[in-house]
């Protein structure tokens, strides 16, 4: 039994990471309408920022979360403001490319500037050691990982609810047309928005550099991981990124432990049972 | 719209119609060799290392009057670890540039996709990295598939080597997998495992978990390993992601649980994770606890031969030689070998002239089997230590040297040992 | 018949350059063996299976306007059958034809799975069967072989029920094969776009309600098209297996999913040669990036996004805008 609590405890820390890249992508396609594949290369920037900043300048490690943020929040605005804007009008198609190629783009420059070199992160002092949790040790460092993810979660709660700018998103998401009748400045907001989920992409990222390999293929492996996740909750709802990041984390842990050799298959297998289903999501309204 | 069509296609065609035949009865003035290796991603270090000892051999053999007066040219690509990659590269570097002899690939995968094409092509392939075993089992001794060779270990060295190491060691009695989750991981594992249990029938096997390619984060796999207390833990995800996975155990405690005696990581002798883990070890993270092997080990044996080669490596690159270096050296004066006994560049003289060959490789002799074109030679195990004196990275030390021969398996039946 | 007959010769005269090019390049196809070398031949014939993939997704998405990501699930499938018949023993013919008809039967069972939803839940269901297929793939080892995948696959030759026998061994002869088996293939498509049930499809891309108004289900003629795209990647699938001789779950990675996407977008998702056009293009510009450097990726990537940006309708619509005034 303890294994089992043991064991979904690992999978809420993996969920964390899915969240943060899930929410960024479930917002983009939620106030913008654009599905960004390479929004898992936005996590992977977000990685190699706060690698960056943390290993090689030597800044402490909060001041390399902010470093992180501010990269991938520049690379984001540049995406969305110079390529995605002029595309919105097209069919998905053209944006699914479009991003596509972007995976390319960021994939093959994060190997050209970063070369060749190993990412190996060391853990920052603050959170090295282990804390007993039914008798066995648990990383500190990972327990971390879910209170930043939860936190995480009521910044944006708190911005989208409480604040004029989020009030602005929802009815940007909702009523596009009526938004900008009253005086919305739709163009303004969404790169705004996008800059938005980048920076939730890259937070995903720099948390994950003391316990993950960061290579320049994570980009792509990250988004599908994403994908399952948003498809599960809802294209369009953050609770339902939450919620379909905790159900594949912790299932995907469970797998590992009892039955390791399904364990993908298992994860698109809901996806399509979901899509087949309840093709909006557990959260996801009509679109 | 047709008339674009046409006048691209025929335009973009005649870009291509250039193609060299290659004559391969007579020696040309330049012999092109081709490489291929990972040279991207979380493993790209391998290729590069191949690309480094390919140069230093290149460069060896061209300032001492070629092979038989004929300069060599080297070009290497990137496989990706794909076989699609690996196999129109291939056929790139034959049919397009010109290439008389391939080396190289790390992956299993494509090591095993090679095979069948290359008697198509007509031309030695020497593999430099790839260990399945069913490569020379399968692919060149029973399905005679007789163009490929491998200069480097077979998976014998990864499940058991091992196997013989501990099954005289009367405290490993509960032992557990954590397997990269493709061929090569269940394979090393499956053969440590029938090894180990020959020769003790009381060991037990308390846990597997596996981890499939790519994967991020072994908190789970070494959490379930963890929950069953194995004396030893046989591990395969190797780079980058072996390296991880060492952290996150490091993490989690394994190492200072007294129940737990042995991590046995399989390529762990590889440079990339020497410099990786030299921090911890420096730190004594490990306890002496982590056990690796390799391919070839940059400090064994400690003769003059292996120094100077590793001098030279160092002063020229200003880095230690991985066994990808070493074994892309070894090959490439390999086919240099076989040139100069046939005096030509026939495929199938050449075929004949490496099998049963011993060539000099950095660390001693190794004999390329005729049956199945294994090259055989002996790499100890050993566990991490540091000692700045001796190197600036961790390194492995205490080594235990078993003969080749005691875990090898060999044709026809391939009876394990 | 005489309509036939008559509407055969107006076409003709109508489309009269367009089949003299079309010709010439199919006399260009036949004779290239002459006087190019092997690795020409093996990456023409690349080029073909590509072609019969990106016709596969065009299908869906040029034509009733729905994008899949999961059809590198039916190549696959088609490639693996087809290994394993010819594994098996048998001719070419039997290992074509059973790696078409399994992946014709894959792609009506998940048709009627797929075919409820559009937009960006088709391409998200797509993709999760297609990935689901690569983990059975991976994980089957018994009958896939798992990652290592299906090995020496032989190039049987083409026994044609013993009236003759061709060995296909060397790459000039099963170039002929490829190239003939995708001109067949190609020619049908054509048919097939330019009957009833082509202007059903495009008329269910431009306007789903007007169609069902007329009375046509449309669910039943995305069904009819899920499945044809499907045999039409199963084929791909099939031909590519004697060719490499080697198949790897990584066939059907929704990474492989995107080529022939990028190949359909790049030719022109509207005109009927687009795919053909696309996936030259595509191939040789990643074969020759590739030679001139190991930044392959970043300058695929950049030419992409020029062409997405610049270029709305892909090459093809480029060359419409700019060389033809008639619409095709």
């Amino acid at each position: 039994m303890s294994n089992f609590i043991f064991q979904a405890l690992n999978g809420l820390s993996s969920a964390m990471f899915l969240w943060l890249v899930a929410a960024g992508l479930t917002v983009a396609f939620g106030v913008c309408g654009i599905l960004n594949v390479a929004h898992g290369s936005l996590y992977m920037m977000g990685a190699y920022f706060a690698f960056t900043s943390f290993q090689i300048l030597g800044l402490n490690f909060w001041l390399s979360l902010v470093f992180a943020l501010i990269g991938a929040g520049i690379i984001g605005f540049l995406m969305e403001r110079f390529f995605l804007r002029r595309i919105y009008d097209q069919p998905i198609e053209f944006q699914l490319i479009l991003t596509f190629a972007f995976i390319l783009v960021f994939d093959n420059l994060t190997k050209m500037i970063w070369g060749t070199m190993l990412i190996i992160p060391t853990m920052p002092s603050l959170f090295q050691g282990t804390i007993p949790i039914v008798g066995r040790p648990f990383p500190i460092y990972n327990l971390f990982i879910v209170f930043a993810g939860i936190a995480v979660g009521l910044i944006i709660w708190v911005i989208l609810n409480k604040t004029w700018w989020g009030m602005k998103l929802r009815a940007a998401a909702s009523q596009r047309e009526m938004a900008n009748a009253i005086g919305i400045n739709i163009p303004t907001l969404f790169t705004a928005a996008f800059v938005f989920a980048a920076l939730l992409a890259a937070i995903g990222g720099a948390l994950s550099t003391p316990i993950r390999v960061c290579d320049s293929g994570v980009g792509g492996a990250v988004i599908i991981q994403a994908f399952v996740v948003t498809v599960i909750g809802g294209l369009g709802s953050l609770k339902g990124a939450f919620v379909g990041a905790l159900i594949i984390g912790v299932i995907g842990a469970l797998c590992t432990l009892y039955v390791p050799f399904i364990e993908l298959f298992v994860l698109y297998l809901i996806m399509a049972v979901v899509l087949i289903i309840r093709p909006q999501g557990l959260f996801g309204g009509e679109r | 719209m047709k008339k674009v069509t046409g006048i691209l296609g025929i335009a973009l065609f005649l870009v291509f119609i250039l193609t060299p035949a290659v004559n391969a009865a007579k020696l040309p003035k330049v012999i092109k060799i081709g490489g291929q290796g990972v040279t991207s991603g979380s493993k790209a270090d391998y290729g590069h290392q191949m690309i480094m000892g390919a140069q230093m051999a290149v460069e060896e053999i061209n300032n001492s009057g070629g092979i038989l007066g004929s300069k060599v040219e080297m070009k290497f690509m990137d496989s990706e670890l794909a076989a699609a990659v690996g196999t129109k590269n291939a056929r790139y570097l034959v049919k397009d540039w010109g290439a008389h002899f391939l080396f190289g690939i790390d992956s299993s995968g494509v090591s095993m996709a090679m095979a069948p094409i290359m008697p198509e092509l007509d031309r030695i392939l020497i593999i430099c990295h790839g260990s399945t075993h069913k490569l020379t089992e399968e692919a060149i001794f029973k399905k005679g598939l007789r163009n490929t060779f491998r200069i480097s270990v077979s998976t014998y060295q990864d499940g058991i080597l091992p196997a013989m190491i501990f099954k005289d060691r009367p405290e490993i009695k509960r032992v557990a997998s954590l397997a990269a989750a493709y061929s090569y991981g269940y394979s090393a594992w499956e053969m440590f495992e029938k090894t180990l249990k020959k020769y003790r029938p009381d060991v037990e096997v308390v846990g597997k978990a596996e981890a499939p390619y790519g994967h991020m984060d072994f908190t789970p796999q070494l959490n379930a390993l963890m929950a069953a207390k194995p004396d030893l833990i046989l591990a395969t995800p190797w780079g980058g992601e072996g390296l991880m996975m060492l952290r996150q155990a490091i993490l989690l405690g394994l190492f200072e649980q007294p129940w737990f005696k042995v991590w046995f990581q399989c390529m762990g002798g590889s440079i990339d994770m020497a410099e990786g883990l030299t921090a911890d070890v420096k730190g004594g993270k490990f306890h002496g606890k982590l056990w690796a092997t390799a391919r070839y080990l940059w400090n064994w044996p400690d003769t003059p031969r292996n120094k100077a080669f590793v001098a030279k490596f160092r002063e020229k690159f200003g880095r230690f030689p991985n066994y990808s270096a070493a074994n892309v050296h070894t090959a490439i004066f390999a086919f240099k070998k076989a040139v100069e006994q046939t005096k030509s560049l026939d495929t199938q003289k050449l075929i004949k002239a490496l099998e049963g060959m011993k060539v000099q490789a950095p660390d001693g002799e190794r004999w390329i089997r005729p049956e199945d074109h294994q090259a055989c030679y002996t790499v100890p195990a050993g566990h991490y230590v540091y000692d700045r004196a001796v190197c600036p990275n961790a390194f492995l030390g205490n080594l235990v040297v078993i003969p080749w021969e005691k875990y090898y398996r060999n044709p026809p039946d391939y009876k394990l040992p | 018949m005489t309509g036939l007959k008559d509407t055969l010769a107006l076409s003709i005269k109508r489309h009269r350059s367009q089949l003299c090019w079309l010709g010439a390049f199919i006399i260009f196809l036949f004779i290239l063996p002459l006087f190019s070398g092997d690795y020409i031949l093996y990456m023409v014939m690349r080029m073909a299976i590509l072609c019969l993939l990106s016709y596969s997704v065009n299908l869906l998405l040029g034509n009733t306007g729905l994008l899949s990501f999961g059809q590198a699930g039916f190549y696959a499938c088609g490639a693996y059958a087809c290994g394993k018949v010819l594994l098996a023993g048998t001719s070419l013919l039997p290992g074509i034809i059973i790696g078409v008809a399994v992946a014709a039967i894959v792609a009506i069972i998940l048709a009627f799975f797929c075919v409820r939803h559009t937009a960006i839940y088709f391409a998200m269901i797509t993709l999760a069967f297609g990935m689901m297929i690569f983990s059975l793939a991976e994980k089957w080892v018994t009958f896939t072989g798992g990652d290592d995948g299906l090995i020496g696959i032989p190039r049987a030759s083409l026994n044609f029920f013993y009236i003759f026998n061709i060995k296909m061994n060397t790459i000039p002869a099963y170039y002929y094969f490829v190239i003939v088996a995708t001109l067949i293939a190609i020619y049908f498509i054509y048919r097939i776009l330019h009957s009833p049930l082509g202007l059903i499809f495009q008329g269910i891309r431009d306007s789903e309600t007007r169609v069902s108004f007329v009375g046509i289900s449309v669910r039943k003629s995305r069904l009819i098209c899920f499945t044809i795209a499907g045999i039409y990647a199963g084929l791909g699938g099939a031909l590519f297996a004697p060719l490499e001789q080697t198949i790897t779950p990584s066939t059907s990675h929704w990474i492989t999913s995107a080529d022939p996407i990028i190949a359909t977008l790049l030719g022109g998702m509207y005109s009927f040669s687009g795919p053909i056009v696309g996936s030259v293009v595509y191939f040789l510009l990643k074969d020759i990036i590739v030679r001139l450097t190991m930044n392959w990726m970043l300058i695929l990537g950049t030419i992409i996004i020029i062409l997405v940006l610049a270029f709305r309708g892909g090459v093809m619509g480029a060359f419409h805008a700019y060389l033809s005034p008639r619409l095709k």
